[in-house]
């Protein structure tokens, strides 16, 4: 016979629920910088080049496209290594954390089995790691920006409120992808397929205003086209972001983030019971 | 007192064929043949309850697959029962998987504060502990050092050392005892003895039934997911071992029926004999220091068991006990090997293993080497020879009559006066 069906008290946060609000919040500090720190040093641990192989790789990508659209298929933009480069870096952060997203949480298997441990974690951990990187690039960024005669306006300190939208925006994405790649193992593949024809749809090493109007519309469905319009904007420019456009992206990551959380929160005990 | 942990109707319902459209592709090709395939469910549990006391410690014996494991990962936390609740009003550290967690690239030191932030201590509280967890560990010298270069038992002292000393209320453990050498093992029950006195609250599983017995008020047995008995320690392990016979029985009337046996088409018992003999010892003969056959042996004299066997070519690997028991059955020695295949490789359908014992220090007496082959999760048991093999010692020292000597160890006492 089934037993009848009780609401369930267990959930995994059934003890953290008695500790008070800011020493949890102190906590889960904690244990993101912790998180954080372990996946740095882990990536660099044992490689000889350390660090150095994140600075070489969009240096790499720069050299490459500046010399297709410098040289080979000229596009005539002014100052043509500050506008990729100002365009390249938060991509690079939206497209690793998208490509690592799915190896979270199948690849952390012994975390995930931690009753206290939230996984969501492991997606914040993520972003904020790549987040870092994109940051350590900043001087070297604003030094190409410098090296061009890019006009440096008080525009600038927006800057966070793009990297916060961009940063809920990436959260939102990754979480929904780490939780399907537990149930179907190809959602990766297809989001680095999806991830790689975006980057030619999303103006990386192109401008969007030299197109024919009557394909404009199409970049503004595209919440990292919009996005990198407004570090563009604020960067290589020197003038505000598109804030109208800026706000619709912001509400959309709002929105996804609030609903990747709910469907991860719905599919965690089943993921759990699958690793 | 109050309930620390309750468990109240629990069931735990899993699919059978869990890797069904482990990919999107599989799904859409599943689809479109429309043949759906009917979910197959199989209950890990069914209705457990229970109710723990502060203080109170449990163990949960059971076969493998009677869902101890699945209770204690319900109990931590990890996953939901199906059905009915678990409340749980303190702080539960496991020990489920010994290092699950750790990595092997980061030095002992840095796995440590993960596994502390993650047991939920803050940062400052981990290094706190750090230096009494290294010590307890014996790792010292070492802690700096990548965990890959670690000896397995480095590990799991490690991973031992910091999962007890995070402080937890409970503490959940599922047969990780039967690891590290006997010295640390003897250090670990230690601890969960204090542990115990501290009035913190344990739950364990472990096949070592001595254990169980040593560290738990109380037993549950499991059988098919549920609870089959729950009492004390004493007769719970009793309830075991009959359950356990009679596994054994039912499993050797089937195997019996499904195929030709190799030899003696035996119901169950023979004598003293027990076991489905799908691997079978077909001779046992216990032989001295020249390797021949004889009845009796001096105290100290060396013991060679030769067993030689038959298996059926669907039994890839045997767990073997063998034992020194004298008349009243109290156990002299005993020593279990997990599997056989580890220790000789891929086994031959027939053959011959031999197990020299170097001396045997036992006053005289009639003993009897007592054997056993085993499926490597000891579920039910193959062949068991109880009471079919014995030896007699003797020995040509001189009666003492100054004194008189009991028990089976011979330790030659020698009193005088300083």
């Amino acid at each position: 016979m089934t037993p009848p069906a009780l609401p369930s008290l267990s959930e995994r946060s059934s003890f953290d629920s008695m500790l008070p609000n800011s020493s949890k919040l102190l906590y889960s500090i904690d244990l993101i910088l912790h998180l954080s720190r372990r996946n740095f040093l882990l990536r660099y641990r044992g490689s000889l080049l350390g660090v150095l192989w994140s600075l070489l790789v969009p240096f790499s990508q720069l050299l490459v496209l500046v010399f297709v659209f410098g040289k080979v298929l000229p596009l005539q933009i002014e100052g043509y290594p500050a506008f990729v480069f100002t365009a390249l870096l938060p991509w690079n952060w939206f497209s690793y954390c998208l490509s690592s997203a799915g190896a979270l949480f199948i690849g952390n298997r012994d975390l995930m089995r931690i009753p206290t441990f939230d996984p969501m974690i492991l997606v914040v951990v993520d972003v904020l790691v790549n987040l870092t990187l994109f940051i350590l690039f900043l001087p070297i960024l604003l030094l190409i920006l410098l090296l061009y005669d890019r006009p440096f306006t008080p525009v600038i300190v927006t800057l966070p409120v793009i990297l916060s939208i961009q940063a809920m925006l990436v959260i939102g994405f990754s979480l929904i992808v780490a939780t399907c790649n537990v149930f179907y193992r190809d959602v990766q593949y297809i989001v680095s397929v999806g991830l790689m024809l975006l980057f030619y749809l999303t103006p990386v090493f192109y401008a969007v205003k030299n197109l024919d109007h009557s394909y404009q519309w199409m970049f503004y469905l595209n919440p990292m086209a919009v996005l990198i319009d407004s570090y563009r904007s604020i960067l290589y420019w020197g003038y505000p972001p598109p804030w109208i456009h800026l706000a619709a992206v912001g509400a959309v990551s709002l929105l996804l983030l609030w609903a990747a959380q709910r469907f991860y929160r719905k599919r965690l005990p089943d993921m759990i019971d699958l690793l | 007192m109050k309930d620390i942990l309750v468990a109240d109707r629990v069931s735990k319902r899993f699919r059978r064929n869990p890797d069904r459209y482990a990919t999107l592709k599989e799904l859409l090709i599943r689809r479109l043949r429309a043949k759906r395939v009917a979910d197959e469910w199989f209950w890990a549990l069914k209705d457990v309850s229970f109710r723990l006391q502060r203080g109170c410690s449990i163990g949960i014996i059971g076969h493998n697959g009677a869902g101890k494991s699945t209770l204690l990962r319900l109990l931590c936390g990890l996953g939901r029962p199906t059905t009915g609740n678990i409340q749980c009003m303190a702080g539960v550290g496991s020990l489920l998987e010994l290092g699950g967690g750790f990595q092997p690239e980061l030095s002992g030191r840095e796995n440590l504060m993960t596994a502390g932030i993650l047991s939920g201590l803050r940062k400052k509280q981990v290094e706190a502990l750090q230096e009494d967890i290294v010590a307890f560990a014996e790792l010292e010298a070492f802690i700096d050092q990548p965990v890959r270069t670690y000896s397995s038992g480095m590990y799991l002292r490690l991973a031992f050392a910091s999962a007890i000393r995070m402080n937890h209320d409970i503490l959940v453990i599922d047969e990780v005892l039967a690891v590290g050498d006997h010295r640390f093992q003897t250090k670990c029950i230690d601890q969960l003895k204090e542990f115990r006195r501290a009035g913190k609250t344990l739950v364990l599983t472990s096949h070592d039934l001595e254990q169980v017995r040593s560290l738990c008020d109380e037993v549950i047995v499991l059988e098919e997911g549920a609870i089959a008995y729950r009492g004390d320690p004493e007769n719970a392990v009793h309830y075991y071992h009959e359950l356990m016979r009679q596994r054994t029985e039912k499993r050797a009337a089937e195997t019996s029926s499904a195929e030709g046996l190799p030899h003696e088409p035996s119901e169950t018992r023979q004598g003293e004999r027990l076991g489905t003999f799908e691997a079978a010892m077909e001779q046992v003969l216990l032989l001295t220091d020249t390797n021949e056959r004889a009845a009796t042996w001096k105290t100290g004299d060396r013991l060679t068991v030769d067993i030689h066997y038959r298996r059926l070519p669907n039994v890839q690997d045997v767990a073997i006990l063998l034992g020194i028991y004298t008349e009243t059955n109290v156990k002299c020695f005993e020593t279990a090997l997990p599997s056989a295949r580890d220790l000789f490789g891929p086994l031959s359908e027939t053959g011959i293993l031999r197990c020299v014992l170097s001396g045997l220090w036992l006053h005289p007496g009639r003993y009897y080497v007592n054997l056993g082959f085993y499926p490597t999760d000891w579920s039910y048991t193959y062949d068991y020879h109880w009471q079919m093999h014995p030896f007699w010692i003797v020995s040509d020292e001189p009666v003492d009559r100054f004194q008189s000597v009991s028990g089976p160890l011979a330790v030659h006492p020698l009193w005088s006066r300083l």
